[in-house]
């Protein structure tokens, strides 16, 4: 079935912010080799995952239906596709300006990358120090190792409101 | 001598403790005197999917904090060295950003500067404590172990800001390893990406690429690998068994070390001084060939 | 010239001007303004009564200065011109006004306003006419004979149509043997004939040309003079072998112990250490080279002498030097592949069996390394599975961003040269896009993909890895399939990006040519002039000026020649009108107008104690920068001398009196 491209929704608004967000990058310039693919970390276990398909369907302004399928989260960031495109699209920026854009569109991030970055808000680290087993199954914790307490970063309070007000409502 | 501030990130100090032990205890032994560093947080690289400006905003906070001190940054961890010196290069290009990022930090009191230099440890060690140094410390040489050194991605890429090794052909980390008498070798992708950052995603896949990592380097007879990344260890070393029951190969198994850990048991150091017994991957056949212990 | 008298014409143009305003009223205008002598206006001033008329006014009213009010002078300027010649006047003592273009067809709809615009302008030209002077046209005889740099097709092309055509041609080149990348080719796309085969016969006719003179192994170290009359220092490297007694017998080389990489064989094979390029090398003359051979190395051997029948060696030669002086040079000096290692991701340079295009021509070549077998070079056995990759660096951000023009169809080729070789290997074909834009090339491409075991696979590797048997891996997503595919090939070529020679730039700079961003020649214009440049008897000829596959370098080089043959049977060169002139008493030698001049044709000289501004008629084409940079007004430009100018701009501030 044919399918207008307009009732696909071509979203200028979408288009015009990830533009805006990977400058000086240029997804207008990409040509479709596929090197990114062919490099790309993703592409070799998730057979969807193509960074040259996310290029080209934003590009083509088919930005929702790409938002929607979620799978902008799988980039590894291993910044392949970044190194190698002939045309300096570098899609990893691309698909980097897509994350934003879904997060401030308000998709939901995937559930860890949340608890991480409420843990930066709150805490300046990802996580708070855990205990970890050896494999002989002995707990070993900073205290136990002998490893100096950790200590909330410089000017905590003002740091987890400009955080907070960067990172939206999480 | 050379001065640096120990800047640990998230991963090292929450998690993978033994990178930081055997870095404490091996990088002064080098002729690196090590400043703490804790007020620095976070450097921002897990928050920029979730928005660009919090991670510059947070790396830019680090950089700053770094030049009141008046001391390079020695970063343990990849993915804070590639932050570090990707958003040292963003705010030395964008006087827009930079007077916005000026602004957030002003808030709180901090100055923006970004004239600090960002040292990870394969460069500090290569380029400024020299492998001839690390040679001359070498007291029971790896002698007769293959090691595959794993650079990880953020040692490499992207590499139109400064890195500390070459990209495509990275030749430190097994310059290092030579120092220490191991042998090393070229294996297909030492470049590689180890699914780290796949996890929030999917962990099923992000275990698949960590075999395929292990599969690849086994083929080409290594002993064991060697990272310099908490992420890489986490997923090469912590998250190996599950990698093999994922993919259901029987092979797939190697000792994983940090490069820290193996200069220490090159310079004498014992295994506890080095966390050694964190490392959940089987390198109990490498210490043995060396003559220590995990217990002893 | 005395007193100024000035006749002003205003032409009706029928009523594109008279159907607006009303000439007679501007005539009548102009007849009171500074030493008009007499204004009149005319229907139609370009025709014959129209030109008759101001002849006539010339030699009755002894006018000196003419204003000629009507259309465009691109129109006819040289019309006008013709007039004051005919009535024995200067011709750079008119003046024309635009008052069609410029007024009436602009400002139809106020038609007052119109009027008394036309009349500013008249205004302004008298007083700018008060300061029109006689120019000189300097003209200078032609040496009819041209200079071929680069003995690639294009230079072989261009200098036998300049040879037949009369012209003395010398051919300079800095290889053993002139033929270029074409010699080194097996066969041609599209029809595959054997590329010696059609080449050599040409290089034997450029031999024999009475009208040739070939300088082989020699480059040019130095050009000056312009256009007509370029002298040209051509060095001749030493060759070790006195070639007017060499008889070409090849003797010399049998015998010769020492081994060196083979250039013609691009690396692959070897060579003696006294050599010739290939067997049909013309000139048949071998040179020795000292980096290896053992009496240069060693203080040994001196077998070659020995051998030698007619005692042409000679160990003690040394540069020679040469003037050659020409009318008009042709640039044909050809491209030179990327360097593929800076391509880093394929590991070529690393791994032994990743070649470049053109190293699979020679091992393609029965002369080649492997006598025309297609082998991998980790250990000579025949290749299984081969993979072609296009664009390797061409259009590139990181490397060269321009298309090369020929790897698609000489990938093509190389299936063809694979399948013949070793029929039931597999061919993989990673493109992204095939431009097979020649004549007869789709039809070429239809044939090749029609084949068994060729793979065309749109897409292109980002990272190749070695195997443990020295054989390639890489993944590829083809974007036909929609797969992501894991290749294993035997040997793995790469159709290179293009790039101008490396020592192309220093030449370029003796000539005085400008380049494209890729470092090619710039021509004068890309689509109506592609072979000139801007600097007057410089031509271009073939790949120096782009990529280009055979038939079009030759159709270049073929257009140079025609352009230089036309260049050079005018028989002379004009200078500009509009010539840069300088006041020596104002001059102090400062040689800021030399700095910005684009073409090279202001040279500052010591006399008489102190430095001056000479401009040479030739090279000047009258642009007017250094009028413009001269900081003491010393440097003024034929025409549009500040004088001129600022009368005419000051009497339109002051507006019609
Ligand atoms: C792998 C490969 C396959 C190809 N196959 C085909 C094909 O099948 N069919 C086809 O139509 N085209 C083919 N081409 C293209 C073909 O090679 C060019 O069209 C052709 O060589 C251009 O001729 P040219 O004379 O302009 O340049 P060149 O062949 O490069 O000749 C330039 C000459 O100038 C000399 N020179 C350079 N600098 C100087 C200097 N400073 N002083 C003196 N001499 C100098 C060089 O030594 C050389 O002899 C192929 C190209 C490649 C790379
Ligand atoms: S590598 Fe670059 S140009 Fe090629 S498909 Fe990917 S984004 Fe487009
Ligand atoms: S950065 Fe992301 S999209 Fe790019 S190659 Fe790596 S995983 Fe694939």
């Amino acid at each position: 079935m044919l399918v207008s491209l307009e009732a696909k929704l071509i979203n200028r608004k979408y288009l015009d912010s990830v533009k805006e967000l990977v400058k000086p990058h240029t997804p207008q310039y990409c040509y479709q080799c596929a090197k990114c693919t062919s490099a790309c970390t993703a592409s070799k276990v998730i057979p969807e995952y193509k960074p040259h398909l996310i290029v080209a369907l934003t590009r083509m302004g088919l930005i929702k239906q790409l938002l929607d399928s979620g799978i902008i989260w799988a980039c590894t960031e291993c910044w392949k596709c970044g190194e190698y495109c002939p045309q300096n699209v570098a899609p990893v920026e691309v698909i980097i300006a897509l994350k934003n854009l879904a997060v401030a569109s308000g998709y939901r991030p995937p559930e860890d990358l949340i608890a991480m970055a409420r843990n930066v808000i709150e805490l300046g680290r990802i996580s708070p120090p855990i205990e970890v087993l050896s494999k002989e199954f002995e707990i070993y914790s900073r205290e136990s190792l002998n490893l100096p307490p950790l200590v909330r970063p410089y000017a905590h309070e003002s740091m987890r409101k400009t955080l907070k007000d960067l990172l939206g409502g999480l | 001598m050379v001065k640096v501030l120990l800047y640990l990130g998230c991963t090292i100090p929450t998690k993978q403790y033994a990178y930081e032990i055997s870095a404490r205890n091996v990088l002064p032994r080098l002729g690196v005197e090590l400043v703490e560093f804790p007020e620095a947080g976070c450097c921002g690289f897990p928050l920029k999917g979730i928005n660009k400006n919090a991670w510059i905003y947070m790396s830019a906070r680090i950089l700053s904090l770094a030049s009141m001190r008046n001391l390079p940054i020695l970063a343990l961890c990849n993915g804070c060295d590639t932050s570090l010196r990707k958003i040292k290069t963003l705010l030395n290009e964008d006087e827009s950003l930079r007077k916005y990022m000026a602004k957030l930090l002003a808030n709180e009191g901090i100055e923006l500067h970004t004239d600090v230099e960002v040292y990870h440890v394969v460069d500090l060690l290569h380029d400024v404590v020299g492998v001839n140094k690390i040679k001359e410390l070498v007291k029971k040489p790896l002698t007769g172990i293959k090691i595959a050194s794993y650079p990880g991605c953020h040692l490499l890429r992207p590499s139109d800001i400064p890195r500390p090794e070459d990209s495509v052909d990275p030749r430190k980390f097994d310059n290092l390893l030579s120092a220490l008498g191991a042998s090393v070798g070229y294996y297909p992708d030492k470049g590689g990406c180890c699914g780290a950052t796949m996890l929030p995603y999917s962990a099923k896949y992000a275990l698949r690429v960590v075999a395929g990592k292990i599969k690849n380097i086994k083929e080409f007879n290594f002993d064991a690998v060697s990272t310099s990344c908490p992420y890489c260890m986490e997923m090469l070393d912590a998250k190996q068994d599950a990698a093999r029951s994922e993919v259901g190969d029987e092979s797939i198994s190697i000792p994983v070390f940090y490069l820290t850990q193996l200069i220490g048991l090159a310079i004498g150091l014992s295994p506890k001084e080095l966390g050694l017994s964190l490392n959940l991957s089987p390198v109990e056949g490498v210490l043995e060939k060396l003559g220590v212990s995990l217990s002893g | 010239m005395g007193e100024v008298r000035i006749g002003v014409y205003i032409c009706h143009c029928g009523k594109n001007i008279g159907g607006v305003i009303n000439p007679s009223r501007v005539a009548e205008f102009a007849s009171k303004l500074p030493n008009v002598v007499v204004a009149r206006d005319y229907m139609y001033m370009c025709s014959s009564p129209g030109q008759m008329l101001i002849e006539e006014d010339i030699k009755r009213h002894n006018l000196n200065r003419v204003i000629v009010a009507a259309c465009s002078p691109r129109m006819h300027e040289p019309t006008f011109q013709g007039v004051l010649k005919k009535a024995g006047l200067n011709p750079w003592l008119l003046e024309m006004v635009n008052i069609r273009e410029h007024v009436t067809w602009v400002h139809e709809d106020v038609p007052d306003k119109a009027e008394e615009k036309a009349k500013e302008l008249v205004y302004a030209a008298v007083m700018r006419a008060q300061h029109l002077y006689e120019i000189t046209i300097h003209r200078l005889p032609v040496v009819k004979s041209a200079l071929v740099i680069g003995g690639g097709i294009a230079g072989i092309r261009a200098a036998l149509d300049l040879a037949n055509a009369g012209i003395k041609v010398y051919l300079v080149e800095k290889k053993q043997s002139i033929g270029g990348k074409m010699a080194q080719l097996d066969k041609t796309f599209p029809t595959l004939d054997c590329s010696k085969c059609i080449l050599t016969p040409l290089m034997v006719d450029v031999a024999r040309h009475p009208n040739i003179t070939i300088y082989a192994y020699s480059e040019v170290v130095d050009v000056s003079g312009s256009a007509g009359d370029f002298k040209v220092k051509v060095r001749l490297k030493p060759t070790y072998v006195d070639w007017s007694k060499c008889t070409g017998c090849g003797y010399c080389t049998e015998r010769c112990p020492a081994r060196a990489p083979r250039e013609f064989d691009e690396g692959l094979g070897t060579r003696k250490a006294i050599y010739f390029d290939f067997p049909q090398a013309v000139p048949r003359r071998p040179v020795i080279d000292p980096k290896y051979c053992l009496w240069f190395t060693k203080g040994i051997c001196r077998a070659c002498e020995k051998l030698c029948p007619v005692g042409a060696i000679d160990f003690n030669q040394k540069d020679r030097y040469i003037e050659l002086n020409v009318g008009a040079i042709i640039v044909a000096t050809g491209y030179e592949l990327y360097d593929m290692t800076k391509l880093r991701e394929y590991g070529y340079g690393k791994y032994k069996n990743v070649i470049t295009g053109l190293q699979l021509e020679r091992l393609s070549d029965a002369d080649g390394p492997t006598k025309g077998k297609i082998v991998r070079l980790s250990d000579g056995k025949e290749p299984e599975t081969v993979a072609i990759v296009l664009c390797a660096g061409s259009r590139d951000e990181k490397h060269v961003r321009y298309c090369c023009r020929f790897g698609c169809a000489a990938a093509i080729k190389h299936i063809y040269y694979v399948k013949h070789s070793v029929p039931e290997a597999k061919v993989f074909v990673l493109y992204t896009d095939i431009r097979a834009f020649g004549k007869g090339y789709e039809e070429f491409y239809q044939r090749l993909r029609g084949m068994d075991d060729v793979y065309f696979i749109r897409g292109r590797p980002a990272e190749i890895f070695e195997a443990k048997d020295g054989s390639l891996i890489f993944d590829v997503f083809d974007s036909n399939t929609g797969q992501l595919l894991s290749i294993k090939a035997d040997l793995v070529v790469l159709e290179s990006a293009v790039v101008p020679p490396k020592d192309w730039e220093s030449l370029r700079r003796m000539l005085k040519i400008s380049c494209d961003p890729g470092g090619f020649a710039l021509e004068l214009h890309p689509k109506l002039r592609p072979f000139e440049t801007t600097a007057d008897g410089i031509f271009l000829a073939g790949a120096i000026q782009g990529p280009k596959d055979i038939p079009d370098t030759v159709a270049h080089a073929a257009a140079a020649a025609a352009a230089a043959i036309g260049f050079l049977s005018k028989g002379e060169v004009e200078s500009t009108p509009y010539l840069a002139v300088v006041n020596e008493d104002l001059c102090s030698g400062c040689g800021l107008c030399a700095s910005v001049c684009p073409f090279d044709a202001i040279e500052i000289k010591e006399e008489g104690g102190r430095r001056i501004a000479k401009v040479n008629v030739i090279r000047c084409k009258g642009c007017g920068a250094c009028a413009a940079t001269c900081p003491s007004g010393a440097m003024q430009q034929n025409y549009f001398t500040d004088t001129q100018i600022v009368s005419e701009v000051s009497a339109l501030a002051g507006g019609a009196k």
